[in-house]
């Protein structure tokens, strides 16, 4: 055997440390950590600050014979992390219309949306949503005056769709214009938001059982809060992150704590097959009261980043199919009389689709919301809506005349 | 658990503590002999898929045994014996398909198991003196989780004198605090610095190769892609060898550096001293430098003899090359790997006869002439890696995203701006190492060190925490 010599200077006695940096040096480490979370916090306030969230102001959140409705003129002023400060002002039927709930004008071509935060514009400025921005594309490829009356409501889900129709029909609309997410299928039930817009799926597991469910809520603050501390700032970290595209799909797809991507699985869950059904109901009330109307029911899914991001790459994970949502909601339209409209496929064509959402708050930005529009317009106007088609076909006839 | 993982860090530190209960070496070979075992059932459960590594290791200790027992005129058969064994494990795709084991097998770290076992017998083969390797010697070198699964490849007098010393090297509350440094480092770099350096390289490689991307995107990705994977790598395998040199350091072993800054090498040769430097020692000494006697021995022209110098780079970065992988991809990676280093020779030797020696190393100080040298190294192995990372129909998608002349306009461009980035690391490293005080450089200061290394574990637990997915695995580990 050998003796092993110490040739590594900082083996040498000389290298002990002194009794003052036994104290200083944990310390000094102590207060970096400090300063990091402080600076972070620092940032966050003040070039990520966001106010707390009034909807109270303008909503009415836990009624559950109606879902979440608005209040008639009533203004809520909030600022996301991520967005403007944005004004939320609901007219005399407590709609963010942009109008007044007041008859069509003779000559006028009526649409109503209805859908959830997607169609709202949450997130915007009201003249950049596509609710906006789509009757002028609209009149200006059918060469008729249509305007556009938003139902669109903050989670308005399924079912509270289903609660509030009679709301659609007194708007007496031309057509009707359902826009779906995927979590407006997630979270089909929910018609109260008390406790978060959707559960997670261990809570969903745990519902039953009172004690569990809040020892369950405990862990999640306690993890949470640590999460949030250590972090400095969790949501300012992710924004970041987020912008990548395959760093946001892997963490998206990753995250077992969330049902939210249980949509995009080929295998359907239970509570997925059950959250279908729900959706499925609904669509048969929905389109059951459209059709004793007359009114045409226009359905389409615009899909979330993690799904748009999917369909631009072309290519997803065994077990995944971004497509697999859209195949089922337009075999449950179609099957109760609506028409579906394949918006999907084309976001195929635009490979960074994904960069026009908020990278931690998920809504689509005003550039995103521009290219919905654009894309509503375009699918509204090529046939599968003939009365729009027929509405086109004169404009293309007189600009050929010109 | 995965290398470089916490778990894999965890278990290091626990290792290292119990290791240190008693600086006896047979205390510490019980429990570095125990650790690797436990850390080889922790990767996989069934005894039976290590049946094949076992027989590995059983072939190279006969043949050990052999040698020591003076059969050294064997040797060459027992090599090639033990370089076809390890090349038929490996499933290396020029042999037939139906000769290949059936069942699923434990192969990880198996190519560092070679390079030990084929180091032992060469040295048991040439070495006049002759002390025998016992069985738990062969193994605890063998199998030292700290060096296998991706290196660095160590010689066994060096591990022996460390690992079997009877008065073990210093281990003071220094030591220790420099390597818990070195740990937290090479974490950030596995988990953070290399994951985010990944998706970089993700994205831009969907967004160059989707047919439906705009032109300025696409130009933008392969200025990306032709950037990116160079510093990702490094930050991958060598964030992983500073964690297990600093955990083999814990238990009192010192294990050969693998890096020295590669990036500011200046040369395509001076790369490769820089660059997973235990593996390029490894076939300079067992490759090169018996390959060039014997050329020399049998080739006496003067004249040709630079040039032999020249076939032998080839030759040794072409087996490096090919040593990556198992595909005709590494066979190409290790064409241009060898050519690339070839290039550089006769240009050197080029240089030198048109200059004179004093002339050539003016010039290779010339701070303009040094920075292109270094810009076009940085391009040149980011190109190379195009066939290291990349499989055929990757290769044929990204390069024909773009036309010929853009790619050639792009990687001039790259290799302009790698030119001025690393020329400013360049000039900005020794400004920031200058300010000093009494007891050296203030950044390499103990308390320079204790903020950055607090500053790093922050941002690993909260992007780890906050990201949720293991970040990508050591590249090397797969070889």
């Amino acid at each position: 055997m050998t003796q092993s010599k110490a040739n590594d200077p900082a083996d040498s006695n000389e290298a002990r440390l002194s009794r003052r940096d036994w104290i200083f040096l944990p310390m000094l480490a102590l207060l970096t950590i400090a300063l990091i979370l402080s600076f972070a916090w620092l940032i966050k306030h003040m070039f990520f600050s966001e106010t707390p969230e009034s909807w109270k102001d303008c909503l009415v959140l836990n009624d559950p014979s109606t879902g979440v409705r608005g209040i008639p003129n009533s203004v809520c002023r909030i600022k996301s992390f991520e967005s403007p400060m944005v004004e939320y002002r609901m007219n005399n039927c407590g709609h963010r219309a942009g109008m007044e709930c007041v008859p069509k004008q003779p000559g006028t071509y009526r649409i109503v949306m209805i859908g959830s935060s997607f169609a709202e514009g949450a997130r915007l400025r009201r003249e950049e949503t596509f609710a906006a921005l789509l009757p002028g594309e609209l009149s200006q490829k059918t060469g008729q005056k249509i305007e556009l009356y938003n139902e669109g409501m903050g989670w308005g889900f399924t079912h509270s769709v289903a609660l509030r129709f009679n709301e659609v029909l007194a708007a007496k609309p031309d057509m009707i214009l359902w826009i779906l997410t995927p979590v407006d299928i997630l979270s089909a039930s929910t018609v109260s938001v008390e406790r978060g817009a959707y559960t997670s799926r261990m809570e969903q597991r745990l519902a039953g059982h009172p004690i569990l469910v809040a020892a369950y809520d405990r862990l999640s603050e306690a993890r949470n809060m640590l999460t949030e501390y250590a972090s400095g700032n969790k949501e300012l970290l992710q924004h970041f992150l987020y912008k990548s595209q395959s760093l946001y799909l892997s963490a998206y797809l990753k995250n077992d704590n969330e049902a939210e991507a249980e949509f995009l699985r080929v295998e359907s869950s239970k509570t997925l097959q059950s959250d279908l059904q729900q959706a499925e109901m609904d669509a048969e009330s929905i389109e059951g009261q459209a059709k004793a109307s007359g009114i045409p029911l226009v359905a389409v899914l615009l899909p979330n980043r993690a799904q748009a991001a999917m369909i631009a790459q072309g290519e997803w994970p065994a077990g995944y199919d971004p497509y697999k949502l859209n195949n089922e909601l337009r075999a449950i339209i179609v099957r109760h009389g609506g028409i579906y409209i394949d918006v999907l496929p084309d976001f195929r064509t635009m490979p960074d689709f994904d960069k026009h959402y908020l990278p931690v708050d998920g809504h689509p930005d005003a550039k995103g919301h521009a290219i919905i529009a654009h894309l509503l317009a375009r699918e509204l106007t090529s046939g599968t809506v003939p009365v729009l088609k027929a509405a086109a076909q004169p404009q293309a006839s007189s600009a050929q005349e010109r | 658990m995965d290398a470089a993982s916490f778990q894999f860090v965890a278990f290091g530190l626990v290792v290292a503590l119990v290791s240190n209960f008693s600086r006896s070496y047979i205390w510490r070979s019980i429990v570095l002999f125990s650790a690797s075992f436990l850390f080889l059932g922790l990767l996989a459960h069934n005894p039976v898929v290590f049946l094949p590594l076992a027989g590995f290791l059983l072939l190279g200790y006969v043949a050990l045994i052999l040698f020591e027992r003076g059969w050294s005129r064997s040797m060459v058969w027992a090599i090639l014996a033990v370089i076809l064994v390890y090349v038929w494990l490996k499933k290396y795709t020029f042999l037939p398909e139906e000769t290949f084991l059936r069942f699923p097998y434990f192969t990880l770290g198996l190519s560092y198991i070679f390079f030990r076992v084929l180091h032992l017998l060469i040295e048991a083969g040439d070495s006049s003196e002759k002390r025998p390797i016992g069985l738990g010697a062969y193994l605890l070198y063998t199998l030292n989780f700290t060096t296998l699964v991706s290196g660095p490849i160590q010689r066994y007098d060096e591990f022996a004198r460390d690992q079997f010393a009877t008065e073990p090297i210093a281990l003071g509350p220094r030591v220790i605090g420099l390597q818990l440094e070195r740990i937290v480092r090479g974490f950030f770099k596995v988990n953070v610095l290399a994951m985010l350096l990944h998706a970089v390289h993700e994205d831009a490689l969907v967004q160059l190769t989707d047919s439906f991307s705009p032109f300025s995107l696409r130009i933008l990705a392969a200025f990306r892609l032709a950037q990116v994977y160079p510093l990702f790598l490094y930050a991958n395998f060598s964030g992983y060898i500073d964690i297990v040199i600093a955990l083999a350091r814990l238990m009192r072993v010192r294990l050969p550096e693998n890096f020295d800054r590669p990036f500011s090498a200046a040369s395509v040769l001076d790369f490769w001293n820089r660059w997973h430097i235990t593996l390029s020692t490894w076939l300079k000494t067992y490759v090169y430098n018996p390959l060039l006697l014997t050329l020399m021995r049998r080739i006496s022209s003067i004249a040709l003899q630079p040039f032999l110098g020249v076939l032998c780079f080839f030759v040794t970065f072409f087996l490096i090359g090919v040593w990556h992988g198992r595909t005709s991809e590494f066979i190409v990676f290790g064409l241009i790997t060898g050519a690339g280093i070839s290039v550089n020779k006769l240009w050197q030797l080029g240089l030198t006869r048109a200059l004179g020696r004093k002339g050539y190393k003016a010039l290779a100080k010339n701070i303009v002439y040094s920075s292109f040298g270094r810009g076009l190294n940085y391009s040149w192995f980011a190109f190379t890696l195009f066939w290291f990372w990349a499989g055929w129909k990757q290769i044929d998608r990204v390069l024909s995203a773009l036309s010929v002349a853009d790619w050639f306009g792009v990687w001039v461009i790259a290799w302009l701006q790698a030119t001025l980035i690393l020329a400013l690391w360049e000039w900005l490293r020794p400004a920031l190492l200058s300010l000093k005080t009494s007891e050296g450089p203030v950044l390499t200061s103990r308390y320079a060190r204790v903020v950055y290394a607090s500053a790093l574990v922050l941002a690993s637990l909260v992007i780890t925490l906050l990201l949720n997915q293991p970040a990508p695995a050591i590249v090397y580990k797969a070889f």
